[in-house]
């Protein structure tokens, strides 16, 4: 656990009186991809709102870089490294898709180093530079995926969590942004956290894994070690 | 000619009414709240220029270097411990406390100023331009520069800016805007700052041009709700052009059937465009 | 973890009979005190005051509080109405009955015709249309040579009614408001009339009648205060177009039903007293009025969120005229 660059100890997340998240732990490595992987409703959107300070957490605590984040609030998490692309890559659809990206690099630390970035980001998804003045509403959803996604590199986190990227994407988009988040890991080592309702194609990205079941995380390991049509028989029932 | 000169002062006046209305729309769109005291903010803008101009010994123009930071500051510090936590609590309670610090307002200056008249006197407040068969008035040409100068800077602020962008975006979506790491609350806090300096200048410009009271503050809240309705609230340009279309209302309709031809534009509005002409 | 159950509780108090009772008496000793001269003419212009303002708040309360419709114009009614009796009485000389019901006439006419435009926004376009409107017919009035423009009108009646008269006729009209409010809330129409400021998408959803729902509670308000300003206005002897169409109207509607309690029947009762023993002590402080009512609404707003009924209804844990057919409690 000395080389975990988030871990998550034990979070338990209550609405009233339902209970989201019991006692939920898992860390990630720098470098590392790791999978969420859970049905609707398994409390994996919560656990994520939670890391980004979304929601405070009942019990448990929340390290980041060797650093308790537990109580702070979402824009101080988001400057230390820690960027989120939400589900449905909710973009700002009024503003331009450069403003969109110039966006991502508004904490302090990451505006020294937005121009260089910013052309990194074009790099990577060619498609954003050829719209950059357009208006973010009116991209496909595909598109408006890549702008979410460069927003939050725009960061340049050290840690990048997607929720559900592949939400209402036909498989032919999510191949590709599955492509490139697997090259940003790479190039940049960033760690990166996927949530994913897919099995599969969760497990064939990541390095490790957790499985989450109405709010608690029942089993954990390698992802090359299982075998993805054995865990959704014994956990979904499917 | 004598048509020109009716558009032309129309005009003229229209962006001072604009101004009136930017820092409401500024609230509308991205604290989306109701400022009911934006009125008396506009008031204590022209109080403020009023007091300060003889004592400097300054043409009142140069009075907005102090006042416009001062109102910054003062719309800044209002939004963060009073308005924000009153948001907190649901939209109506934020409303009920603008509309408590309203009427707190409109009699602190009562007491402070009096019931009386006042009025902003520069030295140019009388003179006049001839430019071919068409008089222009001094004084409108300096407040047509101000009010233009105001909202093309506060475009260029929000277009250009870090700061203004983070306006835009938690505007269009706050959640995603602070996952972008952006503090809400000091955003509000700074929306609100800027539409209290934008009162300033806007109550400098009524100032030289009307006399006021204490209580005028309702009827400038009017005209700015009028303005940002018909624009189209949030949008700067449709401030600008709404303003212009108000002003021309008020010349050609002259002081009581101008304003009630501008409700009846309203309402019109309303019923055929309920988002406004710019709305989105 | 406890098993969570929603559990019927009796907590309307005002279907209990000894409390039925207790307010009939209340009424009861009020008109005695007004009819037998027990009140001086001092307390009775205090009483009618308040039962005015009672009038009004609770039909503001109707608006806001339970429809979800923030009216800031509903001093367009007070106008018209006060304008009414001033034609009726003054200009043709009929009598204050007919200057009364041709006031409900005009305002409700007018509420039927303005429900077209003013229906179709919501949120701050509908608050802010209202007050436009307002002022539109200010500003018509100001300048419509027949009701004297801006110098105003003078309320003659012939014969005066008595003081007495007057409060009781205002403790008649507040009390058939407060009783049309309460029995309107708790028929199926309020069941709708609430669903839909809380959630107007989903009470359509659901097949709740919007325009005819609010139609109703628009006109049904505009009616009341309509005779309420009305009264006032005899009272006051003369009707200027600020006098009539002042935002000050609603100022003091909404200050009544935020103290009071916005959303809850007895609210606005206890708001109106408040507020009219509260103005008459701000008298001794020229100057300081508004600060005051201002510095209490915010103080109101961020300790007692919901009123001073609402916070004691939530403590106490009874309501006295329960607007609900059903009240709920969580049990552990």
């Amino acid at each position: 656990m000395s080389d975990a660059l988030l871990s998550v100890e034990g979070v338990s997340v209550r609405y009233g009186d339902f209970s989201a998240a019991e006692s939920v732990s898992f860390s990630i490595e720098r470098g590392h991809i790791v999978s969420l992987i859970g049905l609707n409703g398994a409390g994996k959107t919560t656990i994520v709102n939670t890391v980004m300070g979304l929601h405070k957490p009942e019990s448990g605590r929340i390290v980041f870089k060797g650093e308790d984040i537990t109580s702070l609030s979402t824009e101080k998490i988001v400057s230390r490294g820690l960027s989120l692309v939400p589900q449905g890559g909710r973009c700002f659809n009024r503003m331009s898709v450069q403003d969109n990206l110039l966006m991502g690099s508004y904490p302090r630390t990451a505006r020294k180093k937005a121009k260089q970035t910013l052309e990194h980001v074009y790099e990577l998804f060619p498609v954003l530079e050829e719209m950059k003045k357009r208006p973010a509403g009116t991209l496909s959803g595909g598109q408006r995926q890549m702008v979410a996604i460069g927003r939050a590199l725009m960061a340049c986190p050290d840690c990048l969590i997607f929720d559900e990227i592949s939400l209402g994407l036909s498989p032919a988009v999510i191949k590709d942004i599955y492509n490139r988040i697997i090259k940003i890991n790479r190039e940049e080592k960033t760690s990166i956290l996927l949530i994913e309702q897919d099995t599969k194609r969760a497990l064939g990205a990541s390095d490790s894994f957790c499985v989450m079941l109405k709010g608690r995380v029942v089993l954990s390991g390698s992802s090359s070690e299982i075998d993805p049509e054995t865990l959704k028989k014994a956990y979904f029932g499917i | 000619m004598y048509f020109v000169q009716i558009i032309v002062n129309g005009i003229l006046l229209g962006s001072v009414y604009a101004l009136l209305g930017v820092g409401m729309t500024m609230i509308f769109g991205i604290v989306k709240l109701t400022n009911l005291a934006h009125g008396e903010f506009i008031v204590l803008g022209a109080y403020l220029a009023t007091v300060l101009a003889p004592v400097l010994g300054v043409d009142p123009v140069v009075t907005l270097v102090i006042t416009v930071p001062l109102m910054f500051l003062g719309g800044f510090l209002l939004q963060y411990f009073l308005i924000g936590r009153a948001m907190k609590k649901g939209n109506e309670p934020a409303l009920l406390v603008t509309f408590g610090l309203s009427i707190i307002l409109q009699d602190v200056m009562l007491m402070v100023f009096s019931a009386d008249a006042q009025h902003i006197v520069a030295s140019y407040s009388k003179s006049t331009v001839k430019l071919g068969s068409i008089e222009i008035s001094v004084l409108h040409l300096v407040l047509f520069a101000i009010s233009l100068i105001s909202i093309l800077s506060l475009t260029l602020f929000l277009r250009y800016t870090y700061i203004g962008r983070a306006i835009r975006a938690t505007s269009d979506d706050s959640d995603a805007a602070s996952l972008s790491g952006v503090n809400i609350n000091k955003i509000y806090a700074v929306a609100m700052g800027i539409a209290m300096a934008s009162a300033a200048v806007a109550g400098l410009c009524v100032g030289m041009k009307w006399t006021y009271y204490p209580s005028s503050g309702g009827s400038y809240l009017l005209i700015a709700f009028v303005v940002v309705v018909i624009g189209g609230m949030g949008s700067v340009p449709g401030t600008l052009a709404a303003g212009i279309l108000f002003g021309l209302a008020q010349v050609i309709g002259g002081a009581n059937y101008g304003l009630l031809i501008s409700y009846v534009m309203l309402l019109i509005v309303l019923v055929v465009r309920p988002k406004g002409i710019f709305g989105k | 973890m406890a098993k969570k159950r929603l559990v019927k509780r009796n907590v309307r108090v005002l279907d209990s009979l000894p409390m039925l009772i207790v307010c009939i008496a209340v009424v009861a000793a009020l008109y005695v005190a007004c009819l037998t001269g027990l009140a001086s003419n001092n307390a009775m212009r205090y009483m009618i005051q308040i039962f005015l303002y009672m009038t009004m708040g609770e039909m503001w309360n109707l608006l806001s509080g339970f429809t979800g419709m923030t009216s800031l114009g509903q001093q367009l009614y007070v106008g018209l109405a006060g304008y009414s009796v001033a034609v009726a009485t003054t200009k043709l000389q009929l009598s204050l009955g007919i200057g009364l019901a041709l006031g409900v006439a005009v305002s409700v006419v007018i509420a039927l015709l303005l429900s077209l435009v003013l229906f179709r926004m919501q949120g701050m376009y509908f608050s802010i249309a209202t007050w436009v409107v307002a002022e539109a017919f200010e500003k018509l009035f100001l300048s419509w040579k027949y009701v004297e423009q801006g110098s105003g009108m003078t309320i003659r009646v012939v014969p005066y009614p008595k003081i007495s008269e007057i409060c009781a006729a205002s403790l008649t009209l507040c009390v058939v408001a407060v009783a049309v409010v309460y029995l309107l809330l708790r028929t199926r129409v309020g069941l709708g009339l609430t669903a839909m400021r809380d959630d107007i998408t989903a009470a359509s959803a659901v097949g709740v009648n919007i325009f005819a729902g609010k139609l109703l509670v628009y006109v049904i308000a505009a009616a009341f205060i309509a005779v309420a300003a009305g009264i006032f206005f005899v009272n006051k002897g003369i009707v200027y177009p600020e006098s009539g169409f002042g935002i000050g109207w609603t100022v003091s509607m909404i200050f009544i039903v935020t103290i009071g309690g916005s959303g809850t029947v007895s609210g606005p009762i206890v708001g109106a007293a408040i507020y009219v023993f509260l103005q008459e002590f701000l008298a001794h402080y020229p100057g300081w009025s508004n600060i005051i009512l201002g510095a209490i609404t915010i103080l109101v707003i961020f300790f007692l969120p919901k009123g001073i009924m609402g916070t004691l209804q939530e403590k106490l844990g009874f309501e006295i005229f329960s607007a609900k057919r059903f009240s709920f409690a969580r049990h552990r």
